[in-house]
């Protein structure tokens, strides 16, 4: 397991790791790195360098074409269909178009992790008004998505990603689709997160955040891996 | 349910497929119920026809000849009193030419032309339950006082109503065979229709963590609720034209005669059509929705 980079508790970790689509040249070549649990990284790269399907790999929405991939020790290369809802339950996902369900209420988008984990009604209620509150849009926690504005619907998607405590969160261009003002906040709130235990993975190509931010980074371009875990200037 | 229950609702109602689903449910259980009722009341009809009829013979008498030394009144007169003779019999009924000429009636309209014929004299005779005696000992026994009397056991009618019933059987459960077939083939295509057009919720909820049985518990759920009020419509109108139907056969059974055993029989196997049709549907949304599940990263 991507021996001798790291020997702490491990978050994860790509051992020449390459991912294709078809018979086209790689999304993805030969990958390696380990990332220590805890921490908050960013994901550079510009468009097209294959930040998303790295983040896809480490949820298991694709398998590598060649190479491994372990997620908090394990190695969840080969791990069978019925092994990643567990898996991906331990990981929160944020997506720059937000993907809330367009006829649920942010309450009711927010609460489908607790949902499908089991929890109680008067638990899912409780937690996520609180959570809801935290990010910021308690007041509009009966909205439909288009009711609210494209910074509303992003901390709505935050909250869905962490209201069952994950180990892990994973973001795709979260800031993408909202303006700069808004892009701080969030990144803010991010870094709020990982201050309260969850690792933070953040996929983005605006270079002016991830300077602002300082935290280690992993740049990608055209599908290889230019440099690993240097803290952005 | 883990997941809130109208996660999936729109899609059912995208394009009208939930509402094609109710209407097709809804004709599949009126062609499965209206089989099931015409068959089953056949079978209670056709049952009592041969109680009825198994242990009761007719005596025809035909018209005494213009030269025949002995009149018509004598003749039948003879074989009455032979008949009303035998132990085994327990009823002996002739029937009044005016009866007689009644059974023709559907053929021969003009009363004066029936008045005319010479018509036979029917006795209907009823045989005591365990009756060693059959249609051949009584015309053996008949034939010493009247010569060309004939006795009919209504077997060859009877043999001739229980191929009909065994046909009519037969037809009724290939009918519900290919309902249920088409059902299932219907619903199946119903799910696979919502999950294209779901493709993106079902994947983010595969994200979030969701397990396939989350999801296909909610088709379960939506294609069992669209069919409850379509199949119970269905079966409704199955009902109305079972009724319709047993009103024109009144004349051969009366279906007011039969017995709260026989009522409750039918009510129970009719029934089982709807409330089978709803179970189907649930379950085959669910396997549909697994099966497809199972295919998607």
């Amino acid at each position: 397991m991507a021996a001798g980079l790291y020997d702490g508790p491990m978050l994860a970790a790509f051992e020449h790791v390459s991912l294709r689509y078809d018979a086209s040249r790689p999304v993805l070549e030969d990958i390696t790195f380990t990332l220590p649990a805890g921490g908050f990284y960013f994901l550079t790269g510009p468009s097209g360098a294959g930040k998303s399907s790295l983040l896809r790999l480490i949820y298991r929405a694709e398998r590598p074409t060649a190479g491994r991939v372990f997620l908090f020790g394990h190695d969840t290369t080969h791990a069978d269909r019925n092994e990643l809802p567990a898996l991906r339950r331990q990981i929160g996902m944020v997506f720059q178009d937000f993907r809330l369900i367009p006829h649920l209420t942010a309450q009711e988008n927010a609460a489908l992790p607790l949902r499908l984990a089991g929890s109680n009604e008067d638990y899912i209620e409780r937690h996520t008004r609180e959570l809801l509150e935290w990010v910021g849009v308690g007041a509009r926690r009966n909205a439909l998505p288009a009711e609210l504005s494209g910074g509303e619907q992003q901390r709505v998607a935050i909250a869905r990603a962490v209201v069952n405590r994950p180990k892990l969160l994973l973001a795709d261009e979260p800031t993408g689709n909202v303006d700069d003002e808004t892009a701080i906040k969030l990144f803010h709130l991010f870094d709020e997160l990982n201050r309260l235990g969850t690792a933070v993975i953040l996929a983005t190509h605006q270079h002016n955040l991830v300077e602002r931010f300082k935290k280690p980074a992993l740049q990608l371009k055209a599908g290889r891996l230019i440099s690993t875990m240097a803290k952005a200037a | 349910m883990a997941l809130p229950n109208h996660i999936f609702a729109p899609a059912f109602r995208h394009r009208g497929l939930g509402w094609f689903l109710a209407l097709l449910v809804g004709i599949m259980v009126y062609l499965a119920s209206f089989a099931m009722a015409a068959e089953a009341g056949l079978s209670v009809m056709t049952f009592r026809w041969d109680r009825n009829m198994s242990s009761r013979l007719t005596v025809e008498i035909p018209p005494a000849d213009d030269e025949s030394s002995t009149p018509q009144s004598e003749r039948v007169k003879q074989v009455l009193e032979k008949l009303r003779g035998m132990p085994d019999i327990k009823k002996v009924v002739p029937l009044p030419d005016s009866e007689t000429a009644e059974l023709l009636k559907p053929w021969i309209r003009q009363s004066d032309l029936l008045k005319s014929l010479p018509l036979p004299t029917l006795i209907d005779i009823e045989l005591r339950g365990g009756a060693s005696l059959d249609a051949a000992d009584i015309h053996s026994k008949l034939r010493t006082a009247v010569k060309d009397v004939s006795v009919n056991d209504h077997a060859a009618w009877l043999d001739d109503l229980a191929h009909l019933a065994r046909g009519i059987a037969a037809m009724a459960a290939l009918t519900i065979f290919l309902t249920c077939t088409a059902l299932v083939m219907t619903i199946s295509l119903v799910c696979r229709a919502i999950m294209a057009t779901e493709r993106e919720t079902i994947s983010l909820l595969h994200t979030l963590g969701a397990e396939d049985d989350h999801i296909a518990r909610h088709f379960q759920l939506h294609a069992g609720r669209q069919s409850i009020p379509a199949s119970f419509a269905g079966f409704t109108l199955a009902v109305l034209s079972a009724g319709v139907l047993f009103f024109f056969l009144r004349n051969f059974a009366d279906p007011l005669s039969l017995t709260t055993i026989h009522w409750i029989g039918l009510g129970l196997a009719v029934l089982a059509i709807p409330l089978g049709a709803i179970g189907i549907a649930a379950l085959t949304a669910r396997l549909s929705a697994l099966q497809l599940l199972r295919s998607m990263p």
